[in-house]
């Protein structure tokens, strides 16, 4: 189950930040996430030398902390995508999956004309589609 | 780690026994250790000790019955300490060659060893200490002595202590003896377990894991580390098996007790992995332990049991990784190469491990606290626990019972174990160890410059801090890490740690602190859409973050400052309040984290405004804060304290006291309101007049708030205003500080104000071109118009026209006079004559570009002038600034100054361009031997004949366009030319006529050179030209010195020759037609040699000729030979002699007489000539040319 | 994309968007209506790189952000890429567009005014039409993580030539 996607600007601040569980978890979630751009820094400045991971939007799995697993997506607009995920067993190509669609709804929100660059997305529009996406990734990986 | 016991964190060391002969013992045993591997000694004195230590005790329960545990505590410390794998029996040689009854003794103590021994496969050797090297051994006692052991020859050592060399080779060989057979040993023992592990000859599941670990523990005293990592892992696979099935202990006690197990299993392995340099696998490893056990959380009551051994398991990998010397250096090359196992380059860091550690302790700790609670009386537990320990079994726990003597163990329910488990867990501060584990963690990061995580970690420290009442270090490290928070726009965290530190300065009375945290927490942009997901518990004292919690933290300061209330700390003594006597100053910089509490932008409507009219300027407050804060007065500082002034707020009329003392006239000002709205400018517009020239800038606004608050607050440009850090990422409408957009974006906080206007006029006379060498003179005038002059100054400045302002070429044309090329040379003024002396001292102190002079005091109406004196050295135009600055109040020093500007161009020309050139004499030509060459060699010099009369013609032509006297133009020989070596003297006596050349007429003069010494190079000399403007020519007389001017002008070196032969034509000055004349070729022979010439004469139209045509003629030395010809014009006008060719054959040189030299008018009839000769004279010269 | 636009619509739109700012909004303001011009091409130039950056893996350096404005970007803006790329290695870069579209259907009218003003004027009038795709160009790279200056010129018309600083 996703647990939470966060969207970060280029300059680490957090433009979009969800979380989809039940729990009194949400600040703690803000700081796995937070703490995720160490990684994202990290792999994106020492890049792995293996020739298909390079320059990948997709990061993989930044870390795994106690009951999560982070995902992690790097646009070349150098806006980062953030995923928390609790299952244990997940495939990657779900995961680039997810990314994909959630670029996509990511694409359409900034391209709205009221939409200000470097700004938080408040979008309804944005939310909604996020939610689905969620809830999808949810379901394609149970099946 | 460091509580594992010795023998579990080291590999196995292996035992051996030494008896008898107890004084070797210190040496063998000191040797033994230094071994690589070591080996351990166990040191009996006498043999009466080894029965007690190898004698085995009451054998375990029958093979049938099931073990009561798994792994027994003491195995491990039973293999380091008491069960050796070697027995050395020890005997002097004397005793062993002794007299019977010494052999005798010899004997039984070897029976009684090896009766002692056998059953446990211990291996025996027997070591004959010869205390001498010359005593000698019996050889049958020995060979008796090593059947009597049952030993191979090769085990009886005979150990020679009594000198180095000996003792040495006798360690060496035990030791080898002992390696052996220990490995031997060991390698049958774990044989023997590893039979029963295969043939599953045990009883029960516990025993097989027990065999599997001794067989790894066998293996690792061999170092066999591949079998110990595998009978390791084996054991472990069983062991998580046995979870489902197990039923002997109860419930809780039994997966305490698997987990014990499984944790030294999992230690051995990982041990074994990372000093296997295998650091993949470790990680893969400790991630498999990790996710087959935390699920395992077991029984609700002894929840922080599992907890604390998660930290436990977290925490030990975290120090072996630290330890393993291969962590730091392969992390990047280890992660680069498996990108398919998953791990990420996190799990390969200690830190990341002493982080979840501390995060499982404290899970443990919150667990342990419920437990705790929920006992109904807390005392009630100490009383049971006190008999419990663990037991025999790694894992297990029992009551102790002491029955007399023995110590027996008594199986105990698992309430008594939660009980006792809870006293323990009671005894430990998890506090600092929860800190202590952050720490490492934060270190650790902090190393790898990992920032976020390290923030974290220190947050986490800081809580666990404020949890234990440490405000101080809490406080601290909250505002450390808010910083990151703050600077990525982190709002929830920041909300967070701010929540914590307002609270810490609560609790320590910091009332500045206080507020400053709390007014950021009221002015940060969170809003209604967090408040869903986060509950109040997660954010700690801060509240959730949400619009209501910031209203209320927003009264709270309202209310403090407004000294109505003081909120109450913890501690009665140190109440929070703001009161008269301790009043409340907060500063808000360009950086500030209270920006969005308060942000003055001050713009003027002008940039530029003149003295004394008045502009305007806006001054625009910007709050976040969420409710509607009212200001009681405002002021408003600027760089010239003198315009200083106060807002009032007209709706709170008593408070007008002022916030700074400033001066008595202090300008007040009234707004109807002074009400901050958030998010909505509060634009307030005054007039600004200024007297004063220079900048005026608006430096701060001080807000007061309260009858003791006050905030300094920074004054910042529209134009140069950097977005709210925090609010900037916001989605919301953003408004202009200023109702003008076009103000808003320009708009600065300072003001230039300019100079008032001058009334006072600068004139620079133009006087068109100045001539190079000349001192070229440039009228000032100064009129006072309309105001006094005090203290003037008069600044001169020559610019290149074409950039720079350089007059120094030095690189390109080092020959000029000190790299000017203009030069300012004085100032000249009728007006200070008196002090003349003061102000060229003043000049001459200045650079040849640049000067300053003093104007005196000038009334209105007064005028005053002066003369630039400038000299030109090239060509050049340049631009003359000259500016004058005066004060026209006074001459106070602090006066206003005021400046006039004027600039001019000037072009520098040259005046004249003289030129030259030789000519020979008339009708006369020299045989210049080097002239044949040059046509080849294009020699660069002109060739003259040695003591020869030759003419130099100078002219110099007037470039300008005014009118030049010419005063006298002379040849000046150079200094380092001989006087004699050339005479040059005028061919006319001085000008006759006078001089004047009009622009573009050309002057001339004619000099007669006779070189008197052969040189290739001979000095010619500098011309000299002085002339002077025309006076009476232009306007511009007056500025014009009268002096002279002096044009120098070199003349290019010549070459000098002796002419060896020189021809002479002789003929009348003209002829007349019909009319025969005699024309003479005179061929001079100059020196001291017979000459050859061949001549030979063509045949021309215009004449009848009479002589012969062709010839060769001998000349003698220093003579004269004739050539005569007789012509007759047939024609008239300008006719060319008949052409001679003379070719000297000693020179095989041939030459003609140049054209113009043999060239005569024939006139038609005879002229009448009534002219001077000297005209006829000059019209042939022309002719000639 | 699957929604289209007409040409000549889109033509319109950015002349009537010049005429507005410059003779309506900042009449007499010229720098100030440029200014606006520039950060609408801005946001445009943002969010379409956005989208079209969309699949295609991270960029390694400059060179090959300001090839992807050449090539596709342009192609999907312009639908021609542009024609010649120059660069001084040291953070300049000039992208030439031999026919640039914006520019190919305007003429300066020399009847109307004539002499050096009146070409002036119309150098002036078109060089503000060029404020668009400069910010376009500019908002575009530095969403993508270069900051940079964008200036055009116009030397023989309908050739464009855009010169890119990349400010360090």
């Amino acid at each position: 189950m996703i647990v939470c996607v966060a969207v970060v600007g280029h300059q680490n601040n957090p433009l979009y930040i969800q979380s989809f569980t039940e729990a009194d978890d949400a600040l703690k979630l803000h700081h796995i996430v937070h703490c995720s751009l160490d990684v994202i820094d990290e792999r994106v400045n020492n890049p792995k030398k293996s020739g298909p991971l390079l320059n990948e939007t997709f990061l993989g799995l930044l870390y795994p902390t106690e009951n999560y697993k982070v995902y992690g997506y790097l646009t070349n607009t150098k806006v980062k995508f953030i995923l928390v995920t609790t299952d244990l067993d997940v495939k990657d190509a779900d995961v680039r999956n997810f990314f994909r669609r959630f670029h996509a709804a990511y694409g359409d929100a900034v391209s709205n004309p009221f939409h200000v660059p470097g700004k938080k997305i408040t979008s309804r529009t944005f939310a909604e589609s996020v939610s689905t996406i969620v809830k999808a990734f949810g379901l394609s990986s149970a099946g | 780690m460091e509580e594992y016991p010795e023998e579990l964190r080291t590999p196995p060391v292996a035992l051996i026994s030494l008896v008898g002969c107890s004084d070797h013992h210190p040496a063998i045993s000191g040797h033994l250790h230094s071994l690589q591997p070591p080996m351990n000694v166990l040191a009996l004195p006498d043999f009466s000790k080894i029965q007690a230590v190898l004698t085995k005790k009451a054998k375990e329960p029958g093979a049938g019955d099931p073990p009561s545990g798994i792994l027994k505590r003491d195995w491990l410390l039973k293999h380091r300490t008491r069960v050796p794998a070697v027995v050395a029996a020890m005997f002097s040689s004397a005793h062993v060659s002794g007299d019977p009854a010494q052999w005798l003794q010899v004997c039984t103590e070897l029976e009684n060893l090896k009766a002692a021994a056998r059953p446990r496969n211990i291996k025996l050797v027997v070591i004959v200490v010869q205390s001498s090297s010359a005593d000698d051994i019996n050889e049958d006692r020995m060979i008796a002595l090593r059947k009597r052991a049952d030993v191979d020859s090769k085990y009886l050592v005979i150990y020679t202590p009594s000198d180095a060399s000996e003792l040495k080779q006798s360690l060496n060989r035990l030791a080898n003896v002992f390696v052996e057979l220990a490995n031997t040993y060991y390698r049958d023992e774990g044989r023997r377990m590893k039979t029963r592990v295969e043939k599953k000859s045990f009883s029960s599941i516990e025993l097989n894991i027990r065999y599997c670990f001794k067989v790894a523990v066998y293996a690792e005293f061999r170092r066999d580390w591949v079998e110990a990592l595998r009978f390791y892992e084996e054991a472990y696979r069983i062991l998580r098996e046995m979870i489902g099935t197990s039923t002997r202990l109860p419930p809780i006690q039994r997966l305490v007790e698997i987990k014990h197990v499984a944790e030294q299993l999992h230690f051995k392995v990982s041990t074994l992995l990372l000093h296997g340099g295998k650091i993949i696998e470790a990680v893969t490893w400790f991630r498999q332990h990790n996710a087959s056990y935390k699920r395992l959380v077991g029984a609700p009551e002894a929840i922080y049991l599992h907890w604390e051994w998660m930290s436990r398991q977290f925490l030990v990998f975290a120090e072996l990784l630290e330890t393993s010397s291969a962590t730091t250096q392969t992390i990047s090359s280890v992660t680069a190469d498996n990108p398919d196992r998953g791990l990420t380059e996190w799990e390969f860091r200690p830190a990341y491990y002493f982080q979840l550690a501390a995060h499982y302790l404290k899970k443990k700790r919150s667990s342990l606290d419920i437990a705790l609670s929920m006992l109904v009386n807390a005392n009630e537990i100490d009383g049971g626990a006190e008999s419990v320990a663990p037991s025999t079994f790694v894992g297990q726990f029992a009551r102790l019972l002491e029955q007399g003597e023995a110590l027996s163990f008594q199986p105990i329910d698992d309430e008594e174990y939660i009980h006792y488990a809870l006293t323990e867990g009671k005894r430990f501060q998890d506090s600092y160890e929860i800190i202590a584990l952050f720490n490492r963690s934060y270190e650790s990061y902090s190393n790898l410059r990992v920032q976020r995580m390290g923030s974290t970690c220190g947050l986490e420290i800081a809580k666990e801090y404020f949890l234990v009442g440490d405000f101080t270090t809490a406080k601290q490290f909250f505002d450390n890490f808010a910083h990151l928070y703050r600077q990525e726009g982190w709002v929830i965290l920041l909300w967070e740690a701010l929540g914590y530190s307002r609270e810490c300065s609560k609790k320590m009375g910091a009332v500045k602190n206080f507020v400053e945290s709390s007014l950021e927490m009221a002015s940060l942009p969170v809003s209604s859409d967090y408040i869903q997901s986060l509950g109040f518990k997660e954010c700690g004292p801060a509240g959730p973050p949400s619009l209501p919690e910031r209203e209320s933290i927003h009264k709270e300061i309202l209310e403090l400052v407004s000294g109505e209330l003081g909120v109450r700390s913890l501690e009665e003594t140190n109440d929070l309040n703001v009161t008269e006597g301790n009043p409340l100053h907060l500063e808000i910089d360009l950086v500030s984290p209270l920006r969005s509490v308060l942000l003055a932008s001050v713009a003027f409507h002008e940039q530029t405004v003149k003295p004394g009219a008045s502009t305007l300027m806006t001054l625009s407050l910007l709050s976040q804060l969420p409710l509607t804060t009212e200001i009681d007065q405002l002021e408003v500082q600027f760089n010239q304290s003198e315009y200083n002034f106060t807002i009032t707020n007209a709706e709170r009329p008593h408070s007008t006291s002022k916030i700074t003392s400033g001066t008595q006239n202090h300008r007040v000002e009234t707004a109807a309101s002074l009400s901050l709205v958030t998010n909505k400018w509060l634009r307030l517009t005054y007039e600004i007049k200024s007297e004063q020239s220079g900048k005026l800038e608006c430096i701060s606004v001080i807000a007061k708030l309260g009858p003791h608050f006050t905030i300094f607050c920074r004054a910042e440009s529209p134009a140069s205003m950097d977005g709210l850090p925090l609010w900037k990422f916001e989605d919301r409408v953003e408004t202009y500080p200023t109702k003008d957009p076009a103000l808003a974006i320009t708009g600065q906080k300072v003001i230039q104000v300019e100079e008032a206007e001058p009334l006072v006029d600068l004139n620079l006379g133009d006087s068109g071109a100045a001539l190079v060498g000349e001192s070229f003179m440039v009228p000032v005038n100064i009129a006072a118009r309309g105001h006094d002059i005090y203290s003037g100054e008069l600044k001169i400045n020559l610019v290149d026209v074409k950039g720079g302002g350089l007059f120094s070429t030095r690189e390109t044309e080092p020959s000029t006079m000190d790299g000017h090329h203009v030069e300012l040379l004085s100032v000249a003024g009728a007006e200070w004559e008196d002090e003349s002396q003061k102000e060229a001292e003043k000049i001459n102190n200045i650079q040849q570009s640049f000067g300053l002079v003093s104007i005196p005091f000038l009334k209105i109406g007064d005028t005053w002038s002066c003369k630039l004196e400038i000299k030109w050295y090239r060509p050049k135009p340049v631009m003359l600034y000259v500016s004058l600055g005066y004060s026209p109040h006074g001459n106070e020093l602090n006066a206003q100054k005021i400046h006039v500007h004027k600039s001019l161009q000037i072009e520098g020309q040259n005046p004249v361009l003289i030129s030259h050139r030789f000519l020979l004499p008339f009708r006369r030509d020299p045989l210049l031997l080097s002239k044949m060459k040059a046509v080849s060699e294009n020699n660069q010099f002109t060739s003259l004949p040695l003591n020869e009369t030759s003419i130099l013609i100078l002219s110099a032509k007037n470039c300008t366009e005014v009118p030049l006297q010419v005063e006298s133009l002379y040849v000046e020989v150079d200094e380092d030319c001989v006087a004699t070596s050339c005479l040059i003297k005028p061919g006319s006596e001085d000008l006759a006529h006078s001089g004047l050349l009009v622009p573009g007429e050309e002057f001339r003069k004619v000099f007669m050179v006779i070189p008197q010494v052969n040189s290739s190079t001979l000095g010619m000399g500098t011309v000299c030209l002085r002339w002077r403007r025309h006076p009476g020519s232009g306007v511009q007389v007056s500025c014009i010195q009268e002096d002279s001017v002096l044009t120098r002008h070199k003349l290019p070196d010549v070459n000098v020759e002796l002419a060896p032969l020189t021809i002479t034509l002789e003929c009348p000055p003209y002829g007349i037609l019909g009319d025969p004349f005699t024309y003479f070729i005179k061929i001079h022979n100059q020196t001291q040699l017979l000459q050859e010439v061949k001549f030979s004469l063509a045949d021309s139209q215009s004449f009848v000729l009479s002589g012969s045509h062709n010839g060769t003629t001998y000349v003698l030395p220093k003579s004269e030979h004739i050539l005569s010809y007789k012509l007759v014009p047939l024609v008239s006008g300008p006719l060319q002699l008949p052409k001679v060719t003379l070719t000297s054959v000693r020179y095989s040189a041939g030459y003609q007489p140049s054209v113009n030299a043999s060239t005569i008018f024939v006139y038609p009839s005879k002229p009448h000539l009534k002219v001077a000769d000297q005209r006829e004279g000059r019209t042939e010269s022309v002719a000639a040319k | 994309m699957g929604r289209e636009v007409s040409e000549s619509c889109i033509d319109s739109l950015v002349t009537e968007m010049v005429f507005s700012f410059c003779n309506r909004f900042y009449a007499d303001k010229s720098d100030l209506a440029a200014r606006r011009i520039e950060a609408i091409g801005y946001q445009v130039g943002h969010q379409l790189s956005e989208r079209y950056t969309m699949e295609r893996p991270r960029f390694s350096d400059h060179l090959e952000a300001i090839k992807f404005i050449c090539k596709d970007f342009w192609s999907e803006v312009f639908k021609k890429q542009i024609d010649n790329l120059k660069t001084n290695h040291r953070g300049t870069f000039v992208l030439q567009d031999n026919r640039f579209r914006w520019l190919s259907r305007m003429s300066v009218e020399p009847s109307l005014e004539t002499g050096q003003e009146g070409e002036n004027k119309a150098t002036e009038a078109m060089s503000m039409h060029l404020y668009f795709p400069c910010g376009i160009i500019r908002g575009a790279l530095s969403n993508l993580g270069i900051p940079c200056a964008v200036s055009a010129d116009i030397s023989n018309l309908p050739a464009c030539s855009f010169v890119i600083r990349i400010k360090a």
